[in-house]
This record gives structure tokens, sequence and C-alpha cells, in this order.
């Protein structure tokens, strides 16, 4: 491997590039598009296929007195009926709170007490409705606040006891799963000395991902005794490991758990770690040598996978007169749910970065991770920081507006730039928050009132910025294999997954970039554990940067096995080759060009006869090394947990019908700085995509509960999510590239960070064109009517 | 009971129970994958499929209920070539995990077929019913948009 | 999730066969058209029936034209059918603009306006539209036709006037020259169930039929609005009295789709520009058909 960084070497080499920076077309498409492209429900697993169905908790919080399974087991088609009993092993992605089946108690509405396998799905579900269950209602604990209140009941009174990794400080005897402080400076002084200081509390509600492909997993205990499990998922090697170590007592060593997952219908963090696969892998090794489908209804896929949680944010923000920030104090009460092995770290994320994109000398951030009875909370892109920002940015808006700034210029005045310190002491990577700020504010015509012709409506406009880095363990890792191929071709092994963001396309790109290959000689597939080389997961929205990375250096190491060869049989120094046109081309002999094709699986013949080289293969693997989590619990600072952050800004311009309350996007603008966009329309896509996904939570999308825990809209009846109507009328993609020195091609990710601004712009703009400020989520139509009638004016 | 029923061209003599859905027969039955499984309701079209040329939601027809009629998905739209409109949603990464693709081209198949230049808000009532959770919305439009431009240069 | 539960079907292909297959049966039947809430409800286990009667094999119910100013609309004609018939965009307007509204193509293809008012939920799109046009529910049953006035026919919550062993043929309405609107309240652009509506007809001596859906258990005519109004143009003193008289016509509810009080507000703002919307199409002016006033 070489010293220098590839993306410099590659730089200098080529001068230019021709697989990078295009918008190259999706390398999935035809499979896509023709109806080819299998999804884990497309699979076909023969006539021996067994169908499960699941028993679920009626009460939010009870505990389990008996369970009869007679009745189904007796039922037509049944072939097993399995309990917690049958599984009685606790486990978790970053701690060890949950359980495959229901352990005594249940915690939420929806929660799988028993599993049926039965021939048919139909028979399933007919028998699961036979189990008897009698549960002891308790009390359950439905709101944060409540939750962490004196004398509140205790949702795991074995807190103390989980195993959980060394960043999380969960406190024994609350129902507070783990506390992660931010201290820096004084925030009491400053607030004193301050010339104004602004206080308020924003509510965020629980939000569900959507993805329109339900979960489904396949399991099958073969009889040599070897688990395979068909996932949709974003993390086969975690889910690989989770359930290697959830089923570890029934005797699974790693290499004889397998995960494959082939296309998967949309992620946004709902399909990352493990939901309801577990469940699923665990009826599999109930009924060894039968291959087990457990498909999750729509309604399942609300209440029982992971859900974005709920947030009572807490702002306290000082400024001086000239608009410098000095003093931020964010207090974050999450609803995490009844099982927080995932959530609690996006409860972490959120209180290292609580502050946002700006430089702030005095910091005080608590965020706390609350059980609470409702279903487990986790990832969702965004990650924490989508909920957080809606409260700070709505809260910077009022605090430039009372001090007399213009909001934008209070930003740009504010505005982190590489080299800042950060909340936790390390420093901010560079980064194009300052262009993205001005390009969105032109892009919307910032500044310039508008006036609707029609007497109903009114006009207003809104900005926010956001950052977001990468939330995971520090060694989070990826790795990649590359074989060249008789033609020339290359397959490139990796373990992210096409989610729909084009990752499979871009990791084509960063190959051929490097091999000199057009870009459809390259074909990149989804993974299989068996096959593939490690991925941590595809979250966080690293893969492009990580994975990226992983697959940019087996290419080097390819390339480099490649001029091994030439310089082997024809003597030219490594550093005068180069590779183009699918051939190896010298800088001193412009004579001499060496078709891969000619040699990369047999080898070159020399003059004597024999043959050099044979099958050019690679590897490549990323871990960042820079990283660490080891900061101190009180004040947070002194690790190195984020590799670093992205940046953008987010504008809208709407209109408003005063009568209705309806809300109309006439314009939305978002810039994010990509670093290097490595597939520009990929990086539009995700920015058109997540603008979409990011309005619909601030305008109609929220889960509601009644007072009982249970989820009053779990479909989409009742959950809106956009329709073709529901989207601005025009969408404003602009891409920044100050480059990511350490990333491929100088590329960082930009997945969940197109979601985070819409809300809180929207609310800003709300406030531009009524004066009436709102801080709950989402802004709906009635909001807004009963907003406007109770304005004074 | 015994039911024939034509997909994509073939007729299929089944035998199907009066609960099954038409979806879980395509799939399961006749192992014709493209209409998937979203919500079971209607609510989210990606188990749309053409019955006699015009869009249903394949979970809320009754097997039973299709004996005698033709069923097309997109296995049978582009099964020769691509139509147009596929590769213009490739061009335009008009879909991004492609799980509600399926049933967005056979809707937006429906219109052109009806309409062959329609305008935005055509396409927009035309896709209403058909969620997808990627993209915003903005490429399928566009690519709906451009089938209808490059029919208008045709025939204008 | 499979429909759980097991049934017995049958296509007849005659009234007689479908009303004789009703009254045969032992347990529960229910009548099949477009299936697109009975097929949800099956999956949802919230029917089991015994019996499931599809009547789509049954000639003469596909009716969809105008004699002597009376539409006929059969029991198979579906909201497409209703937004592709020029005969229903120039004579019962509201009905094709209702039509659009109704969820989304793959479900209108299917769903038969028939349908809707037989299931009833109160936030159907085709009950405030027919009770403005005052149509007729004509019906076969063991003991022959009847017919039953649009107001007749909700009596409650998903509860009409048909009996078990009944089937709907054909709607009748007879239709001045008029103008109108349907305005619905959603809570996006998208499909969504009403959260409240208004169906608004005024024909040339300003006689106004006004009803409401989604705000009562069923949908409900608004007489005492129609009567103080009757005779005069909606100008904005007229608006104000109609306006004024809202909340005493309806009874809308607080469910997760939207509070009692929102929906009061919207019926009124819904009745304002509704009515001033209606008049101008009476006009030959105004917003096109199908335009979204909200």
């Amino acid at each position: 491997m070489t010293t220098t960084h590839p993306f410099e070497a590659e730089a200098e080499r080529n001068g230019e590039l021709n697989a990078v920076g295009t918008s190259a077309v999706r390398i999935d498409g035809i499979d896509k598009i023709s109806g080819a492209a299998q999804f884990v429900d497309d699979l076909d697993f023969g006539p021996g296929l067994l169908h499960g169905a699941v028993v679920e908790s009626p009460h939010a919080y009870a505990r389990i007195v008996s369970i009869d399974t007679s009745k189904a087991e007796d039922a037509p088609g049944v072939v097993k009926v399995v309990t917690g009993q049958d599984f009685p092993y606790n486990f978790g992605m970053y701690m060890g709170d949950r359980y495959i089946f229901a352990q005594g108690h249940v915690r939420f509405v929806g929660e799988q007490v028993a599993g049926v396998i039965a021939r048919t799905h139909r028979q399933a579900v007919q028998a699961a409705k036979l189990v008897e269950v009698e549960y002891e209602v308790l009390e359950a604990l439905l709101d944060p606040k409540e939750a962490v209140a004196d004398g509140a009941p205790l949702i795991h009174p074995d807190l103390g006891e989980y195993s959980h990794v060394p960043w999380f400080f969960p406190k024994a005897g609350t129902n507070i799963a783990h506390w992660r402080k931010i201290r820096k400076g004084d925030t009491e002084r400053a607030f004193a000395e301050a010339d104004y200081v602004l206080a308020d509390t924003y509510r965020v509600p629980r939000y569900a991902h959507c993805a329109i492909e339900p979960h489904v997993t396949v399991g099958k205990l073969d009889h040599a005794g070897r688990l395979t499990v068909w996932t949709a998922s974003q993390s086969p090697h975690t889910q690989r490991h989770l359930f290697a170590e959830a089923l570890a007592p029934l005797g699974f060593s790693h290499k004889d758990v397998r995960v494959i997952t082939p296309y998967v219908g949309g992620g946004f963090g709902g399909k990352a770690g493990v939901t309801m696969e577990v469940i699923g892998a665990a009826m599999a090794t109930a009924v060894k040598g039968h291959p087990v489908k457990l498909r999750f209804t729509r309604e399942q896929e609300f209440y029982n996978t992971y859900q974005r949680q709920g947030v009572v944010a807490e702002l306290k923000v000082g400024v001086m007169n000239d608009g410098t920030i000095t003093a931020v104090e964010h207090t974050l009460y999450w609803d995490a749910g009844a099982y927080v092995e995932y959530g609690a770290n996006v409860v972490n994320a959120a209180g290292l970065s609580a502050t946002g994109p700006y430089r702030v000398p005095n910091i005080r951030n608590d965020s706390l991770c609350v059980y609470t009875n409702l279903p487990p909370g986790g990832p969702y892109r965004g990650f924490g920081y989508s909920e957080f920002h809606f409260g700070l940015e709505s809260h910077l808006d009022r605090v430039a507006a009372a001090i007399g700034m213009d909001p934008v210029d209070f930003r740009r005045k504010n505005a982190i730039v590489e080299g800042d310190e950060l909340s936790y002491g390390a420093h901010m990577n560079p980064s194009g928050l300052l262009p993205a700020i001005d390009e969105t504010a032109s892009a919307i015509d910032w500044g310039v009132e508008e006036q609707s012709d029609d007497p109903n409506t009114v006009i207003g406009k809104g900005i926010a910025l956001f950052w977001k880095a990468p939330a995971m363990p520090p060694n989070a890792s990826s790795a990649s294999f590359l074989k060249f191929n008789e033609d020339g071709s290359v397959n490139v092994s990796v373990s992210g997954m096409e989610l729909g963001q084009g990752y499979l396309t871009v990791m084509a790109q960063i190959a051929a970039e490097v091999l000199g290959l057009p870009v459809e000689k390259v074909r990149v597939e989804t993974p299989d554990t068996d096959r593939n080389p490690y991925e941590w997961q595809t979250v966080a929205s690293h893969v492009t940067w990580s994975s990226g990375l992983a697959v940019e250096r087996a290419a080097v190491e390819a390339r480099e096995k490649i001029f091994d060869v030439i310089h082997q049989v024809y003597g030219y120094e490594d550093d005068t080759l180069y590779l183009a046109d699918e051939q190896v081309k010298c800088t001193t002999d412009p004579d001499f060009a060496k078709p891969l094709r000619d040699f990369v699986i047999d080898g070159i013949q020399t003059e004597d006869g024999t043959w050099r080289g044979g099958p050019i293969v690679a590897s490549g693997k990323f871990m960042p090394e820079f990283t660490n989590a080891n900061s101190d619990p009180e004040t947070g600072q002194g690790g190195h947990p984020n590799v670093h952050y992205t940046v953008g800004a987010c504008g809208m311009v709407i209109e408003i019908d005063t009568h209705t309350g309806r809300i109309f996007v006439r314009k939305a603008a978002l810039a994010v700085d990509a670093g290097k966009a490595i597939n520009p329309d990929l990086v539009r896509g995700q920015i058109t995509g997540g603008l979409v996904q990011g309005l619909a939570t601030v305008l109609y999308e929220d889960m509601r509960f009644d007072e009982d825990g249970r989820l009053l809209n779990p479909n989409f009846t009742d959950y809106k999510i956009p329709t073709a109507f529901d989207i601005p009328d025009e969408m404003i993609p602009i891409i920044i590239e100050v480059p990511q020195p350490d990333g491929p091609f100088g590329a960082r990710g930009v997945g969940e960070h197109t979601m985070i601004g819409a809300a809180p712009a929207i609310a800003n703009a709300v406030f531009d064109a009524l004066g009436v400020r709102i801080t709950s989520m989402p802004i709906t139509q009635e909001k807004v009517a009963q907003a406007v009638s109770a304005s004074p004016t | 009971m015994q039911v024939t029923i034509t997909v994509n061209g073939e007729s299929w003599d089944l035998d199907v129970a009066p609960a099954d859905v038409l979806l879980d027969v395509l799939r399961e039955q006749i192992g014709v994958k493209s209409p998937k499984i979203g919500c079971e309701r209607g609510d989210c079209g990606s188990c749309t499929v053409l019955l006699d040329r015009r869009t249903v939601r394949s979970c809320l027809v009754l097997a039973v209920e299709v004996e005698g009629h033709e069923v097309t998905t997109v296995e049978g739209i582009g099964a020769d070539r691509l139509s147009d409109l596929q590769e213009l949603f490739i061009t335009l990464n008009s879909f991004q995990c492609g799980f509600c693709a399926p049933g967005i081209v056979l809707s937006a198949t429906e219109l052109l077929d009806e309409n062959p230049n329609p305008d935005r808000h055509d396409v927009q009532e035309a896709l209403s019913g058909n969620l997808c959770r990627c993209t915003g919305y903005e490429p399928i439009i566009d690519a709906v948009l451009a089938v209808g431009q490059r029919s208008g240069e045709v025939t204008p | 999730m499979v429909i759980p539960h097991d049934f017995e079907y049958v296509r007849p292909n005659t009234l007689e066969e479908a009303t004789r297959a009703l009254a045969d049966c032992s347990g529960s039947a229910q009548v099949l058209a477009g299936g697109t809430d009975l097929v949800a409800w099956l999956r949802d286990d919230a029917v089991h029936p015994d019996l499931v009667v599809d009547i789509k094999a049954i000639d003469g119910l596909r009716d969809l034209a105008v004699a002597d100013r009376t539409m006929t609309v059969g029991s198979l004609v579906t909201f497409t059918d209703l937004m592709e018939s020029s005969v229903v965009a120039e004579h019962a307007p509201l009905l094709s603009e209702a039509a659009e509204t109704v969820a989304s193509p793959g479900i209108r293809n299917r769903a038969t306006v028939v349908g809707n008012i037989c299931s009833a939920v109160p936030s159907c799109d085709a009950g405030p539209v027919l009770l403005a046009y005052d149509a007729h529910v004509h019906l076969v049953g063991p003991e022959g036709f009847r017919s039953v006035p649009i107001e007749a026919w909700f009596v409650g919550l998903r509860q009409t006037a048909r009996r078990e062993d009944e089937i709907v043929t054909h709607l009748t309405m007879e239709l001045p020259t008029h103008g109108g609107c349907y305005v619905k309240l959603m809570r996006y652009g998208g499909e969504d169930l009403a959260q409240a509506a208004v169906a608004i007809v005024v024909d040339d001596a300003h006689d106004y039929r006004i009803a409401f859906g989604a705000v009562a258990p069923t949908p409900v005519r608004a007489h005492a609005v129609e009567d103080a109004i009757r005779g005069r143009a909606p100008t904005e003193d007229v608006i104000a009295e109609a306006v004024a008289m809202v909340r005493s016509e309806i009874s809308p509810i607080n469910d997760l789709r939207a509070t009692a009080e929102y929906r009061a507000h919207m019926c009124e703002v819904m009745l304002a520009r509704g009515l001033v919307a209606a008049d101008q199409r009476r006009n030959g002016d105004g917003p096109e058909y199908r335009t979204r006033l909200i």
C-alpha cells in the first residue's frame, strides 16, 4: 500500500478524472426497471418453505402470567409454536437490553410474545390468534419527562446489569439508559454576560421510516447445522454478528451463520441493526431443515421495527449584540422506547453535536436516553440531528430577530469553519458551510420580499443550516475484494448495501477510475457474508467515504500488481506506468500499450516461453485510525468520537393559505458539501429525496399513540407520506465541493443530511409569513390555521 | 376453484381459494414477482398491475374475480425491449431502491396510453397512488413528461 | 397478511340468481363489486362472510346515461367511468369532481360509486354529492324492486337502508341546469379520506342544495342553510349568513385526522369559497371543475 494518499496520487497521475465525478448511469438500473431485481420476498425456497406469524402484546407494560400454546399447536398446518422460554437470551447492538421473544414482561404494545410456524401463511396467522396469554397489566410510562421523574416505575429494573459499549453511561435504578454530557467553558457566566438570552422548549414526535418494502426475513437451519438468513437489511455483517451472539447458546460460530442480503426496498435507518430478523432467525432454529419466512405487515412495520425517537428539547442560547453566540445549553429528553440497544447511540450522537454547525465557546449539552413503554426507538435518516435541528435552527432565528440581525448574516457570523474547536475538544474538518449558506440564500432570493397575488395567501422564506457526523463505533470498518476477469472486466465485492442511494454505482466508479476502466466493466453486487468481506453497516452516510476508501485501496493494490507484472516482463518502472482505456501505458514510451484483457488472468509469456503474473486479485480495507470514544463521562472532553462532519444549508419559499392553514412549498433549495460528488446525479437524487422526506416530517407525518400506548395510525391511510402531489413546485439541489482530505477522491457522505434542514426551514418560513412561531412538529395545516386564528393580528 | 387467467400474454389454469388475492397468486403460483407486497390495503401502489389495460391494486382483487381477464406486469411491458419510459427511468434516475418502480411504470404506462402528452398535473394525478419514499418524485415526473415530449415530437 | 378466513364465492349472471344466492345463504353474505373496500376489510378480518356474491357478471348494471334530465348510474359504474364520461361532465359535473378526489387511479378503476355509498363511511365522497343531487337508490331483493331517496339511505355509521338480501342496481338523479362544487378537506395534496367535505348545487333561481361529509356519522344535507339563502346570489352578506349557520348543521368529532374545531372551521371556509365557485360555474365562469378550491 502506498504511503501517499491514493487520492493525491490519482490526481497527480491523471490530472483529470474519467469515471469519478461523472453522472454514470446506475449499474442496477436495468435490474430494477425490468422487474428482474430480486428482493428477499421474491426469492423462491421450494415446497418446504414454512411461514411464521407473531403473537403480540396488547399492553404497553405487563407481566406475563402464563402462555398457553396448546390450541395453536393443534391447529391445522402448525409445525411449531415458540415462546420466550425457547430463547431465554438477551442481546443488543450497543446495549444488551433486548430479547428475541418477551421474557416475563412485555414493554410495548405489539411486542412479540410467541411465534407460530405453519405450512401456509394463512394457517400461521389463524393459529397465532389461538395462543392464549394471560397478563398482569402494569402502569405504563409514555412520556420521557414522566419517566425521568422521581419515583417513576422502572421499565428495566435490571438496567445496571446490562452489557453496553464503554461510551454509554446508564443510570441504574432510573429509566435513564444513557446520559451524554458535554461541558465546555462556563455557560453560567456566559449567560450572565450575554447581551441577550433566550430559552424555550421544542417538541418533536416519533416518526416512521416507511420504506415501501416491509421487513422480511427467511431463515434456514440446515441439517448440517448451518444457519442461513436472507434479510432485507442495511447491515448483513452486523446482523450475522448479532444472530451469532444472540443464539450463541445454541452453539453457533460466526462462520456457521450466513446472511444474504439481496436488493433492499429502502432503508432510511429502519433496516439497520436488527429488528424482526432475529425473530425469523430464531424461529428457523426451531424447525431444522425447513426455511421459515417471516414478513411483517405494514402495521407491524410501524409498531414493531425501529421508530425515530421523539424528543423534548430545552434550549437556551446566549448572544452578544454583535451577533456572536457565546453559550448554548441544550437538554434533550429522548423518548427512546422499550429497548434502546440501538437508539441510545442516536441519543449519544445528538448530545455530541447539539450546538449545530456553529462556533460556540461555552456549551452544556445533556442528552438523556429515557426508557418509555412505546416501541423501540432507533436509527432514522439524520440519526438525532434531524430532531434537534428543528428546535435549534428555529431558536437561532428568534435570537437573530431579537438582536435585530438578519438570520442569514447571523448564521454566517457564527458558522463553524475548518479548525474551530468542537464541543468535545477536537477540531472541525474542512467544510463548505459558508458557500452553502450563500448559494442557498441566493437560490431563494433571500432578502427579496415577495407578495402573493392571491388575497388568501401570504409568502414566507426560511433558512436553516445543518451538520451531521457519521455516528459509529470509533473503529467501524469497511473492506473490499476485487478480481479481474478474462476480458478485463472486474468484479468488486463489498458488503455495503444498495439501498437505492446508488452505492453499487459509486463503488464501480471508484474502481473504474483507479483502474482506467469504463464503469460498465465493473460489476458490484449485493452481499453474502460468506463471500463478501466485512462492512460494519450501511448507515451513518459513511459508505461512500469508508467503503469507497476500501474499494479505492483494493483497486490501487490491483494496479500495483498489474504494474509489477509489466515491470517483470518489460522492465518499465512502476512510476512510469499508468492505466487508461483498459490498457497499461507508459509515460516514457508512448508506443507501449498492453491491453488488460491480454494478461489479467493468464499472465504474460516471456521470451523464454514461461509466464509471469496470473489472476489479478486484490483487497482493501479501511478503518479510521484517528478516532476514539474515551471521553470523560461528566464533560465529554478528551475523545475524538466523530470522523468528520458534512455541512449544508436549506432554504424554503412557502405560500400559506391563511384560512385553511395549508402550506404550499413553492421553492426548496438545499446545498450540501459532498467534498467531491463521485456521481453528481446521485447526489442530486439524495437531495430531492431527502428534502421531500424532511418536508413530510414537518408538514404532516407523525406517529400518534393513545393513552394506552397503542399506535393509532399504523398504516398509510393515516400516516401520510408524500405522494407525487406533495412535493415543492421547484427543488434546487446545490452541490458544494470542499474536499475531505481523507475521503476517496475527496468525497464525504450526504445521504442523511439532505433531510435535516427542511423542518426548521419551514418553521422559520412560517414565522416569516405569519409572525407566528410554532415550536412543535409537525406544523400541520390545522396547527397553522389555529395559530392564525389565535394570533392578535 | 379453477380459474383461467392470462398473464403477460400466457394463459394459466390455476386452482385458487376464493380468499386468495391476485397479488399472492401472481407471486406464488405464477412466479411473477414484480408486483410487490407493500401495504396490502391499497394504499401504496407497489402491487399495481394492469387488468385489461387499466391499473388495479392486485392486493385488493380476488384471484377468482380475474377469471377470463388479462393481467400485465412490468415483466410483460419490457419483455422484448425496454419501453421508452423504462429507458428514461434509468437515464433520469427515476428510482432508487426500485421497489415501487414496477408499479410506477405501470401507472405511467396507463396514463401514456390514454394521454400521450400529459402535463405535470396529469402525471402527478396518475402517480398519486404510487408511494415512493426515495426519490422525491421529481425525477419520476420528469421521465414521464419526457416520454410525452418525445411522442409529441413524433406526432406533432 | 393474507385474508385469514375462507369463504364461498359465486358470480351469478342475473340479478335473480344473485338475490337468490343472498337469500339462500344461511350465514352472512357480502356483495362484491369493485372490492376496494370489501377486500381490505376481509384482509383486516373486519368482516367474515360465509359467502361473497360478485355482481360483475350481471348485465345491465353499467348504465351511465342521461334521459329527460334524469341521470342513471349503474351499480358497476366506477369512479374512473365518472371521470371519463362526457355525459357526466356535462350534466353532473360534481360527480366527476368528487370522483377525482377518491383515492387514486388504481382504486378508481375498480371502486364503484354505489359501493362507496354502500360502505357508507362518514367520509364517503359520493355521499355529499348524491345528497346535493337528490339521488334515489334503486334496489332489488326477494320482494322485488324498490327505491330509497338518498336522504333516507344513510341511517348511521356504516349503516344504510339496504337489507342484507338486497342488491343496489342503480342510482337516478333529476338534474337541473346548475353550477356546483365538491370541496374536500384533506391532510395534504395526495390521496386522503375527507376530513370534511361540502357539495353545493345551485340552479338559475339560486335554489341551493348543500350537503356536508365527514362531519357527522353520515353525510348530511344542510336544509336550514339552503332555506336561509334560497333565491339570493352569494354576496358577501349571504355567505356570512350561511357560514354563521354551519356549526348548527354538523356534528364533527375529534379524531386523529382532525379536531372537531378545525373540521367546523373548514366547513365554514369551504362553504364560503364553494358558494362563490358554484355560482360562478353556473354562469359558465369561475374555476374549472376539478380545480381544487382549497
